[in-house]
C-alpha cells in the first residue's frame, strides 16, 4: 500500500500524458516556431538567419495594406457573427415549434454545417459569376430580372458576398446550439408565465433568453475564433483581390508566407493574430471557469 | 374574441410554413445547383442562356471524373487522413478526458484552460510554424504529417466532447468494479467505454469530418499530386483559363454526400455535447 502512493500522484498526469505530447508537438511547437520567425530576419528560402527584434512588426504595420486588411478582418468576424447569431437564433425558435417534417427540415439544416468550406464556396463562386451564374439563371427565369445581372461590381460586392457565404455556413452551428439550450428548458416555465398573463415577448426575453445564453454565449465565442480564422471562403472566391481589397488576415499572411517569401512579416501578422484573439478567448476562460464555480 | 385568437394563431402557422420552407429552399439551393451543373455539358453551362436543369442529363460525367482525375487515389487519402487522425485523436482523448471526468489533480483546472485556448490557434494562423516543425521531422508532403496535425487540433474537441459523456456517467460501476480487484484501465475498458458508447461515436464521427473536411494545412503541406486529398484535388478541374465546373461538381458531390449522411446522423448527440462540454468547461 505504501509503495503505491508516489506512483498514484503522478497517476493523472500519465493518463493526460498522450494528449500532452500530441499537443505540444504538433500545436505548442509551431506556436513557438511562429513567435520566433516574427522576431527574425528571414530570407527568401524560408532559413532564419539572426534576430532582428519588432522590424517585421514595423515592416508589416507601415503600410496602408495592413490598416486595409485588419479593417477587413473586423468588418467579417463582426458581420457573420453578428447576423447569424441573430438569425440561427430565430431559426432556432422556429424549429422548437411542432410542425409537419420538423425531422427532415432540422437534417436539411445541418446540411451546409457539414460541408467543406471550401467546396460551399466553390458552388457560391459559381451561383454568382456575371456572366454564366446560376442566380441570374434563376432569377431570370422566375422573370424577375430581363437580363443578366452583375452581382460582383466591385471588390466591397464581392465581400458582401463571402459575408453572405460565411453566414450562410455559420447558422446551422447558432442554430443547433440554441435548440439544444431550448429543448433543456422545462415547459412549466411557460404555462406558470402564461397563467400569469404574460405575452410572447414578455416569456421571450424573461423566461428563454436568460436559459438559453449559456449556449449562446458558447457559440458565439467559437464563431468569432472560426470565422476570424476562416481561409477557404475568401480563398476561393477571390483570393483576397485585388490589392488585398477583400483580404483578411489569415489569407493575408498565407500570400505573405507562402507567394511573396516573406515568412517573417507572415509570423508577425500571426502572432497580431493571436493577440487580438487572446482579447476575446480571455473573456470566454473568465465566463466559462466562473461557471464552473457555480456548479 | 375567440375567433380572432384562432384567425391570429392560423396566420402565425402560415408565416411560420412559409419561413420553414424558404429556409429549406435557400439551404437546398447550392446542392440544386451542384447536382444539376454535375449533369450538365461544358458548352451548356458556359452558354449565354443559362437552363436550370440539363437539357440532357449527362451522367457519364459522374463516370468521367475518376478517369479524368486521380480521383480514387484523392479518396483514399482523405480517408486515411481522416480515418488515420480519428484514431489518434481518440486514443489519446480517451485517457485524457477520463482523468480529467473521474480524478482530482493539481493543474486540472490549469489544463483545462489550455485546452479551450488551443481552439484559438486555428492551423492557418500557425501555417509558418507548422511548415516549420514538418520541415524538421521530414513530413511536408507527407500523409503521415496531416494525420498528426489533424490529430492535435481535433484534441481539444475529442476532450472536450468525451469528459462531458464520462461526467454525465455515474461512477458508481467502476468504483465497484475496482473494489471486486479490477484495475483503473480495465475498469475503463470493461465498463465506461461500453456505456460511454453513444458520446466516443459521436466524437469520432465529428473528428473524422473535420480532418475529412480540411483545407488549408493539406493545401500548404501537399505538393505531389497522387498525395492530396479530395478537398485540394478536386480543384484540378478549377484551370487556369477556364473551370471544368460540371467536373468540378460531380466530383464535389461525391466528397459531400457520405459526410452529410454522417453528419445529420449525430446532429442530435453532438451539439448538447458541444454547448454541456462548454458550459462545464
Amino acid at each position: 500500500m505504501k509503495k503505491k502512493k508516489p506512483l498514484a500522484a503522478v497517476e493523472p498526469y500519465l493518463w493526460l500524458l498522450p494528449s500532452i505530447l500530441l499537443m505540444t508537438i504538433f500545436i505548442l511547437f509551431p506556436i513557438f516556431e511562429v513567435f520566433r520567425t516574427s522576431m527574425s530576419e528571414v530570407s527568401k528560402a524560408g532559413l532564419i538567419k539572426g534576430f532582428c527584434g519588432f522590424d517585421n512588426f514595423a515592416k508589416v504595420l507601415k503600410g496602408s495594406t495592413f490598416k486595409l486588411v485588419l479593417k477587413n478582418t473586423l468588418v467579417w468576424t463582426i458581420a457573420v457573427v453578428v447576423i447569424s447569431t441573430v438569425f440561427g437564433f430565430i431559426l432556432a425558435l422556429v424549429l422548437n415549434n411542432k410542425f409537419r417534417f420538423r425531422k427532415a427540415v432540422r437534417a436539411i439544416v445541418v446540411f451546409p454545417w457539414a460541408t467543406s468550406l471550401i467546396i460551399q464556396a466553390g458552388v457560391w463562386k459559381f451561383i454568382i459569376d456575371k456572366d454564366y451564374g446560376a442566380l441570374n439563371t434563376l432569377l431570370m427565369k422566375i422573370g424577375l430580372i430581363s437580363s443578366p445581372v452583375n452581382w460582383t461590381p466591385t471588390p466591397e460586392a464581392y465581400f458582401a458576398w463571402e459575408i453572405f457565404v460565411g453566414i450562410f455556413v455559420t447558422v446551422p452551428f447558432v442554430t443547433f446550439c440554441v435548440l439544444s439550450g431550448l429543448q433543456s428548458i422545462d415547459n412549466s416555465y411557460y404555462e406558470a408565465a402564461t397563467v400569469d398573463g404574460a405575452n410572447y415577448w414578455q416569456k421571450l426575453f424573461k423566461i428563454t433568453l436568460p436559459l438559453v445564453k449559456s449556449s449562446l454565449t458558447v457559440s458565439t465565442v467559437l464563431n468569432i475564433i472560426y470565422v476570424f480564422n476562416s481561409f477557404p471562403i475568401i480563398w476561393t472566391i477571390t483570393k483576397g483581390d485585388p490589392a488585398s481589397r477583400t483580404d483578411t488576415l489569415v489569407t493575408y499572411l498565407y500570400k505573405l508566407a507562402f507567394y511573396k517569401g516573406k515568412s517573417g512579416e507572415a509570423a508577425a501578422v500571426s502572432v497580431i493574430g493571436f493577440l487580438i484573439l487572446c482579447a476575446c478567448a480571455s473573456v470566454y476562460m473568465v465566463l466559462s471557469l466562473r461557471k464552473e464555480d457555480e456548479d | 374574441m375567440k375567433k380572432s385568437r384562432d384567425s391570429k394563431s392560423i396566420l402565425l402557422r402560415v408565416l411560420l410554413y412559409l419561413f420553414v420552407i424558404l429556409v429549406v429552399l435557400v439551404t437546398l439551393y447550392p446542392y440544386f445547383v451542384m447536382f444539376t451543373t454535375a449533369a450538365k455539358s461544358r458548352a451548356e453551362i458556359y452558354a449565354t442562356k443559362g437552363t436550370l436543369l440539363p437539357l440532357n442529363w449527362l451522367w457519364q460525367n459522374f463516370k468521367d471524373i475518376w478517369t479524368l482525375a486521380p480521383l480514387s487515389r484523392y479518396f483514399l487519402n482523405s480517408l486515411i487522413v481522416a480515418g488515420g487522425s480519428t484514431l489518434i485523436a481518440i486514443v489519446c482523448g480517451i485517457p485524457a478526458a477520463y482523468a480529467l471526468a473521474r480524478m482530482k489533480f493539481k493543474g486540472k483546472k490549469i489544463f483545462l484552460g489550455i485546452v479551450i485556448i488551443s481552439q484559438m490557434f486555428a492551423p492557418v494562423v500557425l501555417l509558418v510554424g507548422i511548415y516549420k516543425i514538418m520541415s524538421t521531422f521530414g513530413m511536408t508532403d507527407s500523409l503521415v504529417g496531416l494525420v498528426f496535425i489533424n490529430a492535435a487540433f481535433n484534441q481539444a474537441f475529442a476532450i472536450w466532447l468525451l469528459r462531458g459523456t464520462f461526467i454525465s456517467i455515474s461512477p458508481e460501476m467502476e468504483q465497484a468494479a475496482t473494489v471486486d480487484g479490477c484495475g483503473k484501465v480495465s475498469a475503463l475498458i470493461r465498463i465506461l467505454l461500453p456505456v460511454a458508447a453513444p458520446g466516443i461515436v459521436t466524437a469520432l464521427i465529428f473528428v473524422f469530418i473535420n480532418a475529412w473536411n480540411e483545407y488549408t494545412v493539406a493545401l500548404t503541406l501537399i505538393s505531389t499530386d497522387v498525395l492530396k486529398p479530395l478537398t485540394v484535388g478536386i480543384t484540378i478541374f478549377n484551370g487556369y483559363n477556364m473551370v471544368e465546373w460540371q467536373y468540378l461538381f460531380a466530383s464535389s458531390l461525391f466528397a459531400t454526400v457520405p459526410v452529410v449522411i454522417l453528419f445529420v446522423a449525430i446532429e442530435k448527440h453532438l451539439v448538447g455535447g458541444l454547448t454541456s462540454g462548454g458550459v462545464k468547461g
